[in-house]
């Protein structure tokens, strides 16, 4: 054992000490930009005009409020019967140190059916990369290896057409239905990829939400804790001196006049504040908040009519943020479907969504799982009579690890 | 009869079964056959332990705290009905001790030459094949001797079972307790015990 727990419980404690006193500074600052927002609630149009202004120039995240800022929608009756798709994935990483380039995805493919006739059925789909074209993208000279971010983009995609597979193969109409996803629908791990890379990813994945709209059923997905700080960036305008929407003026921060004035800038109220601090105070149990279209920069320039909106909905003690493609987002009926019953999946699962944890729990690929997995390749290899061995490092570190 | 399970554990003296549906498992003391490589031969063993857990240790247990789940209260079935993943992730195994196998329409009571391989087809058996089994009594002894299993409930639950499928259920209690009381006779405490359950 080689963690020096002496040494780490001294800073472990320096740790929670900082940690309490910044929470008294959140806090505080969190009762201000709740009550901003508050007297703000009917200049809605207003700050969407702000945010247009300020999108290029700006250098922070933006939402764009698509519904006035004070709406608050109870949740609407939950239908007494119905069905919905999930899907979840995990991955095993190219493994340079392996006996043989592979890479590994498992899709956890869950139908649910409530109500009149209950059902569920519960699978997994793994995928085996191997093959040049799998392991690498290639534009004339440049060659990409499809490793860490690049594989966990060909994992969302992989996900997102097994949703739309198991849509066409599940839901028949008959009741209403969702499809469910975990985490963003934004690729953000996208935005600085290489061009031929982003476009070849987005293609596919946009292929399928596209899948989806003429399917006719609703795609959303569920952010659990939601870290993002959009709304917050949208707060940040009201705080900001230069903007001026009369005067087609947004904030510019490379030119910020409280920084040419030795301020300290009036938006830094806002630093470190999460979108779900804003409206914690504001949602009680199963009510959402306004409509916001989410104004990270992959989402607008490339997702199309599947701008990706989003609102927070209040789970028990926690914030969740919901979201949905923009023809999701302008079907009312729709809209109110995903509402409802996504906080109805979380009630039956405990604060979660009952459909991810179970997909998620036949993605994940244990330990155990794993070995055996490794074990197949080199068997196989080995009746094939290919060469296996692994790296020397790696049998150093599966020495030491006993 | 409709196949109900396949085998997950398998050796020579016990097999274990994973059944198909949530709580669809043979009886405890209910026959099972147990598909054989050899197509001509079946393995017999008797239902001793029947238990239903999570599929996956970690990830699937979960609170079910209390009655208040929806905010409405939950009992029993209306729990599943309400939360048909269970089905799914919940799993029925029952294990059986084996006493028998046939081979050419033959049957034999004692230990077969192989176990019935894993993945192979579990069936129960109906009243004519359980009569038919329990034509001799040879397998009443590696019941009773067997280890690790609660032999004599064990024992008592096959004769009734098979008192039932008979025309004349007291006449074969009677001579069932007469076998056991031969196999017994060195322990009379034990032998009484047996016999108050299967009295007619």
């Amino acid at each position: 054992m080689s963690l020096d727990f002496t040494a780490l419980g001294k800073q472990v404690r320096q740790m929670s000490g900082s940690a309490a006193g910044s929470r008294l500074d959140t806090a505080s600052r969190t009762q201000q930009v709740a009550a901003r927002y508050r007297s703000a609630a009917a200049e809605t149009e207003r700050w969407a005009q702000a945010v247009n202004l300020s999108r290029e120039t700006a250098s922070w995240l933006f939402a764009l409020p698509v519904e006035p800022l004070d709406t608050v929608r109870p949740l609407p009756t939950c239908p007494a019967s119905y069905a919905l798709v999930a899907t979840d994935g995990s991955q095993i990483d190219l493994d340079r140190h392996g006996t043989v380039a592979c890479a590994l995805v498992n899709v956890g493919r869950v139908f649910l059916r409530y109500g009149h006739k209950p059902l569920a059925r519960l699978n997994s789909q793994p995928y085996l990369y191997y093959t040049e074209e799998d392991l690498y993208l290639t534009d004339g000279l440049r060659r990409v290896a499809i490793e860490g971010n690049y594989l966990a983009a060909r994992r969302d995609v992989e996900e997102g057409v097994a949703l739309a597979d198991l849509a066409d193969e599940m839901l028949d109409g008959s009741l209403p239905a969702l499809a469910l996803q975990d985490g963003t629908l934004v690729r953000w791990a996208l935005a600085n990829a290489e061009r031929f890379v982003q476009d070849y990813f987005l293609q596919r994945y946009l292929s399928y939400l596209e899948r989806m709209r003429k399917s006719g059923v609703p795609v959303a997905s569920y952010i659990s804790r939601p870290r993002a700080p959009e709304v917050a960036g949208t707060m940040r305008l009201m705080f900001c001196p230069d903007v001026d929407v009369a005067a087609g003026k947004g904030a510019r921060c490379s030119e910020c006049s409280d920084i040419r004035a030795h301020r300290e800038p009036s938006c830094k109220i806002c630093e470190g504040l999460i979108d779900a601090d804003i409206f914690a105070e504001r949602l009680t149990e199963g009510q959402r908040g306004p409509l916001f279209a989410s104004m990270s920069r992959i989402n607008v320039e490339c997702y199309g009519e599947h701008l990706i909106h989003f609102f927070l909905i209040r789970v028990g003690r926690e914030l969740a943020r919901v979201e949905v493609p923009r023809w999701v987002a302008t079907d009312a009926e729709q809209l109110d479907r995903v509402h409802t019953l996504v906080y109805d999946q979380c009630v039956r699962g405990d604060g979660y969504p009952v459909a991810l944890a179970r997909a998620h729990e036949q993605a994940i690929v244990r330990s155990p799982e794993r070995r055996a997995f490794q074990h197949m390749v080199e068997g196989s290899l080995y009746r094939a009579e290919v060469a296996a061995s692994a790296s020397m490092k790696r049998e150093s570190k599966e020495f030491t690890r006993g | 009869m409709q196949r109900i399970g396949e085998v997950i554990e398998t050796s020579t003296t016990r097999f274990t079964a994973g059944a198909y549906a949530l709580h669809a498992a043979s009886p405890f003391g209910g026959l099972v056959r147990a598909q054989s490589l050899d197509a001509e031969m079946a393995v017999y063993g008797l239902v001793y332990e029947i238990r239903t857990g999570s599929k996956e240790p970690r990830w699937a247990r979960r609170r079910f705290a209390g009655g208040t789940y929806t905010g409405r209260e939950l009992y029993d079935a209306e729990i599943y009905h309400e939360h048909p993943d269970l089905a799914e992730v919940l799993q029925t195994e029952f294990s059986a001790l084996t006493v028998g196998f046939s081979a050419e329409r033959r049957v034999y009571h004692y230990l077969p030459p192989q176990p019935p391989p894993v993945h192979y087809s579990v069936y129960p058996c109906d009243a004519a094949e359980l009569t038919a089994f329990s034509q001799s009594s040879d397998f009443f002894r590696s019941v009773l001797f067997a280890a690790q299993i609660p032999s004599d409930e064990l024992l008592a639950a096959v004769i009734r079972t098979i008192a039932r499928a008979r025309p004349d259920p007291r006449a074969y209690l009677v001579d069932a307790g007469r076998e056991v009381a031969g196999l017994l006779k060195d322990d009379y405490d034990r032998l009484n015990a047996l016999l108050r359950r299967i009295r007619p």
